[in-house]
């Protein structure tokens, strides 16, 4: 086959599309198993509480009921990422209304639902703080009275419901604010939000003697793995950790959860066990939604737009538990300063525990909230210097040589390009109609280099594949690994099978989060084809009776450059190895540096200070406000990005675009609400509003498609999860523009706009 | 509770040891099942998406009523009215030519009800017996001076639809009574009608506040005027303050204020997750206010699209 157009500009053909677009493809709710149990979890079902009886008597005399389980009957283990404060079942205390206390397997789902209702718990409710200020008020009642024994992060600074406090500094803000010619205030409250991946999760485990397959709808099998090592005390290659086709995730899936549970009541009831979570367990028991933030920033600017100095106080919401937030929240602080070159900066991020879902890393956890109150402060101090906020940004963004709040020096970046680019195309200072207008922002985000590795080989019939520990989370990135190996090899990407989201068959990898997926297993990937490239010449050379060097990989063949008839197949060159070495390459590549930074006046430090390969974007929205009922319509976005080479443009672009429209979603109707009890009010996807397609704007899509170094494959960064940055400061900046009314709370619901617009005009 | 609330829990007299499923092809069978305790199921719309949400169990005993031909359709009748059938679905309202071009403000509430695949099998009855303050259509049917026919065992009983909600998710039916059919009188001439709601985004949408507006125009002046408020207070209600304020005037935008002002002055909205009291009330004025002037038009002769919720407020 001839690739007649650059494979990275066609639409590409996934390899994983016929068969999720046919509906024959299976998730992990699809399964079934002989002897198959169905499981389901008691959760807490109360904001705080003392445990003060669980009886479980009446739900195992249940005819049908094969067995129930609580934390006495798994080994008694804490864990968490970076303080572990958790345990797979609630043991004395529950804290949050989905902590899971016990587990029930069955012979139907209609009977484990009835047997989890028949276990009896006796509860002494305890005070509910579902407020990240009061949480952290002194003399707050403490989440965890014992907080002080847990096993932390030596890093990691904290004192009782506070889970984590760090600071980014950088020069001598006091001094730049007080010789700044204006000081600009504001204070942002944003709502946490759901992932809410269509696919709610399915876990399945079933032991083989001493080790235990698991398939879970899980963005993470590695993690996933451990964890359950970690948990129940085995070792990893006792525990398999499959994934069939992911309905998407978001973050939510990211960390193991549930898997260990899952496992600990299929060796319980001797049979295999599956679990599926229903629409509303899967909004209110995961421990990775977005959390709620409040930003108070204030900027030292002077009089032609040159920010001198920012100080911010970033509070995030933990929840009961601590996942990865303390670290999201190191990023939120570093992203309240936004893409600017700012000299003098005064961070502090704080993590409060609360009687809520624990928080964690969703799309680009913690970015989009600090940007929305980063980019509507940005507006705010151009309406109080009468400057354009395009040219206030263009004045003060990053470029290269300028140094990052961490001191990172900027290389190779076009932060710039993107904003010019984002206001031509929507363009920017046309005149509106009266009810019209447009917002922009700017944002930026890193790219996680890690280690991973991957094999390529060739079947004897010439056929290849790749085998790769990553994971497909829908994003496509799993997916556009042929491309790469590919052009390495001469073989049309179509022709590619596929080994992945298995612990078994593949190299470690870090999972779909991050953005990594392509940008380090693509080089894992690139390196594997290399090594069987090179396989492949040598093969070549004495079959063609040629140097090497002279051979080149095109159309499926060897052939001699300049001779096209001197000619062998791949598939009779792999015919050949039968009975020798088969070809089969390995690589892993070299993981790109992280740049250096200085940190020396920064506390509570966990990791997150330096960006490799940073990507930067500036997203324009064109809004329409209805100004009687404060309904917002999106009638156009842009969003210029600058991703550095873009190794596949149709899933790039999807990414963007998919990016922007749940940046929408958070912007206007999303939005966790709850209770004073610690209740999610909106947990099912009539009141939690993602949008729908039919409100989906028209909107364009911009690279600047420019390779860079110590980046991804061919020059290329993390593309995932930026797109969701920007959206939602460029919105609220919309909704004030158009109406002189701003909303510093998010999402700017219908209600909060048009009581804005009443004080406006009052 | 009333049997027609399909999500009901209340359990009958059924004797059946476990669950019992059944669905006949006659009324007088589905009459027979709902005597001994069963709940009708219809769509199933309300019933299994509400028991998915926790919000009430699946009923032990359902009679299913989508194989009884008798609830079905949309037929003129000879009064120059419109009977529509207990199964007659949303999709099938939202399509038929009489119901676009004489009963308007149905159609406008028929074709936003849900989703697309809720329309195709979520029925008129169904929606009715649900008795939601949200119910989409009840403030047209209201408007239009519908009567609903319920059946029992004891006979037949026709009730004006004002007269069948009795509070949030009740009727005043009896548990062992079917919602047959609805019956739409004629409408006089010149007459106009628009239901809209106002909503955060622009497909899977529930009201946060409706309202309903039909009006005659004769010689330029309003002769006859209905109102009716949906999301608004417990029931699906007519605001007669409102009716008032329009008869005797042009419709114009000064009238259509007035009956917005009086329909938010009849509300007694409730703060929840969808909004909050005193942003509902003042939607009443703006969404009765819209609806008023979009009825006007179309009472002229003059075209705003179906559905109206989309035009009117969701415009572009």
């Amino acid at each position: 086959m001839t690739m007649t157009t650059e494979p990275r500009t066609a639409p590409v053909v996934r390899l994983d599309g016929r068969e999720k677009v046919t509906g024959v493809g299976r998730y992990a709710a699809d399964m079934t198993l002989t002897g198959l149990l169905h499981g389901r979890f008691r959760f807490a079902d109360i904001g705080h509480a003392r445990i003060k009886r669980i009886d479980t008597t009446r739900a195992k005399a249940l005819p049908g009921v094969v067995a129930v389980i609580t934390e006495a009957d798994v080994p008694d283990v804490q864990y968490g990422l970076f303080i572990k404060d958790r345990r797979l079942f609630a043991k004395g205390v529950v804290r949050w209304e989905g902590e899971v206390v016990a587990a029930v397997a069955a012979l139907t789902p209609e009977i484990a639902k009835r047997a989890v209702e028949l276990i009896e718990i006796d509860y002494e409710p305890l005070p509910v703080i579902t407020d990240i200020e009061a949480a952290l008020a002194p003399g707050a009642p403490l989440i965890h009275e014992n907080w002080e024994s847990y096993w932390q992060d030596e890093k990691l600074v904290r004192s009782g419901n506070e889970a984590s406090r760090s600071t980014i500094v950088k020069g001598d803000t006091a001094a730049a604010l007080a010789s700044a010619d204006l000081v600009v205030k504001g204070r942002y409250v944003a709502a946490g939000s759901q992932a809410a991946p269509i696919e709610p999760r399915a876990i399945l485990a079933e032991w083989r003697s001493d080790r235990v397959q698991i398939w879970s709808s899980t963005q993470v099998p590695f993690a996933a793995r451990s964890l359950v090592s970690e948990t129940l005390g085995l070792p990893e290659n006792k525990i398999r950790v499959t994934v069939p086709h992911l309905g998407g995730g978001f973050g939510a899936k990211c960390e193991g959860h549930f898997e260990p549970q899952v496992a600990a009541l299929a060796r319980a009831a001797r049979r295999p066990v599956k679990v599926v979570f229903s629409r509303r367990d899967e909004f209110l028991a995961p421990d990775h939604r977005r959390e709620g933030m409040i930003v108070e920033v204030e900027s030292g600017v002077m009089r032609d737009g040159t920010i001198v100095a920012r100080r911010a106080q970033v509070l995030t919401e933990n929840g009961a538990y601590s996942a990865d937030e303390p670290l999201i929240t190191i990023l939120a602080a570093i992203f309240s300063t936004g893409p600017y070159n700012v000299p003098n900066v005064d961070i502090t991020g704080r993590c409060a525990y609360t009687n809520t879902q624990p928080s964690g890393s969703v799309r680009a956890p913690g970015a989009p909230q600090a940007a929305w109150a980063l980019e509507q402060h940005m507006d705010e101090i151009a309406k109080a210097l009468d400057m354009d906020p395009v040219d206030l940004r263009r004045k003060n963004l990053l470029r290269n040589g300028d140094l990052s709040p961490t001191s990172q020096v900027m290389s190779e970046i076009r932060a710039v390009e993107t904003l010019d680019k984002a206001a031509e195309l929507i363009g920017w200072g046309q005149p509106l109609p009266d009810d019209e207008g447009i917002g922009i922002a700017c944002a930026w985000w890193p790219s996680f280099p890690m280690a991973t590795s991957a094999f390529v080989k060739i079947n004897v019939d010439g056929s290849p594949t790749i085998i790769t520990g990553a994971q497909e989370c829908g994003t496509g990135a799993v997916m556009t690994l042929p491309i790469l190996a590919g052009e390495i090899l001469g073989i049309d990407p179509s022709e590619f099978s596929l080994v992945y989201q298995d612990t078994e068959s593949g190299p470690w990898d870090g999972g779909a989060g991050g953005s990594q997926t392509l940008f380090n297993n693509g080089r894992a990937v690139a390196d594997a084809a290399m090594d069987v490239r090179r396989q492949l010449l040598k093969l070549a050379a004495d079959e063609l009776e040629a140097a090497e060097d002279d051979i080149e990989l095109a159309d499926g063949r060897a052939r001699v450059k300049g001779s096209p008839d001197r000619f062998v197949t791949i598939a009779a060159l792999a015919d050949k190895t039968q009975g020798t070495q088969l070809l089969v390459g390995k690589g892993s590549g070299e993981v790109p540096p992280t740049p250096a930074s200085d940190t020396s006046a920064c506390t509570g430090r966990l990791g997150a200070e330096s960006f490799a390969a940073p990507t930067f974007g500036t997203h324009a929205v064109r809004v329409k406000v209805d100004r009687d009922t404060g309904v917002v319509r999106v009638l156009k976005v842009v969003a210029a990005h600058d991703s550095g080479y873009i190794v596949n443009k149709v899933g790039a672009a999807g990414q963007v675009t998919g990016g922007v429209v749940m940046g929408l979603g958070q912007a206007l109707t999303e939005g966790t609400q709850i209770s004073g009890e610690g209740r999610v009010r909106n947990a099912h996807l009539l009141d939690y509003k993602l949008q729908t397609m039919a409100d989906v704007p028209d909107i364009s899509v911009w690279f600047t498609d420019t390779a860079v170094s110590d980046a991804g494959p061919k020059g290329s960064k993390g593309v995932g999860e930026p797109p969701c940055i920007p959206t939602p400061g460029a919105v609220a900046n919309a909704i004030a523009a158009a109406t002189g009314a701003r909303v510093r709370e998010l999402p700017a619901t219908p209600g909060r706009i048009w009581s804005a617009l009443r004080e406006g005009q009052a | 509770m009333s049997a027609l609330a399909s999500g009901s829990t209340a359990m009958g007299q059924a004797t059946a040891a476990g669950p019992s499923y059944t669905a006949p092809t006659t009324v007088d069978d589905v009459i027979a099942a709902m005597a001994t305790g069963s709940r009708v199921v219809a769509g199933g719309t309300d019933l299994v998406v509400g028991s998915r949400q926790g919000r009430w169990p699946v009923p032990e005993h359902l009679v299913a009523i989508h194989r009884v031909n008798s609830l079905r359709g949309i037929r003129p009748v000879v009064d120059g009215g419109l009977w529509l059938g207990a199964t007659a679905t949303h999709g099938e309202i939202a399509e038929d030519a009489t119901i676009r071009e004489r009963y308007t403000a149905l159609a406008d509430a028929s074709s936003i009800v849900g989703s697309r695949a809720t329309r195709n099998v979520g029925t008129l009855g169904g929606n009715i017996a649900n008795a939601s303050p949200a119910a989409e259509t009840s403030g047209p049917l209201m408007c239009f001076g519908a009567t609903c026919m319920l059946e029992s065992r004891n006979g037949r009983r026709e009730l004006p639809l004002d007269e069948l909600f009795s509070g949030p998710g009740r009727t005043v039916a009896a548990m062992d009574e079917l919602l047959v059919s609805v019956s739409l009188p004629a409408q006089p001439a010149g007459t106009g009608s628009c239901y809209a709601r106002l909503e955060y985004r622009r497909q899977m949408e529930i009201a946060v506040v409706g309202a309903t507006a039909v009006v005659t125009l004769d010689g330029g002046q309003i002769t006859a005027a209905r109102v009716a408020i949906t999301s608004l207070a417990p029931t699906v209600r007519r605001v007669p303050e409102a009716e008032a304020a329009l008869i005797g005037s042009t419709g114009d935008r000064a009238a259509a204020e007035r009956a917005g002002e009086a329909a938010a002055a009849a509300s007694l909205p409730i703060d929840d997750v969808r909004a909050a009291a005193d942003y509902r009330r003042a939607m009443a004025a703006v969404i009765t206010r819209r609806v008023v002037q979009a009825a006007v038009d179309r009472a002229r002769g003059e075209t705003v699209s179906i559905p109206a919720s989309a035009s009117l407020h969701g415009a572009l």
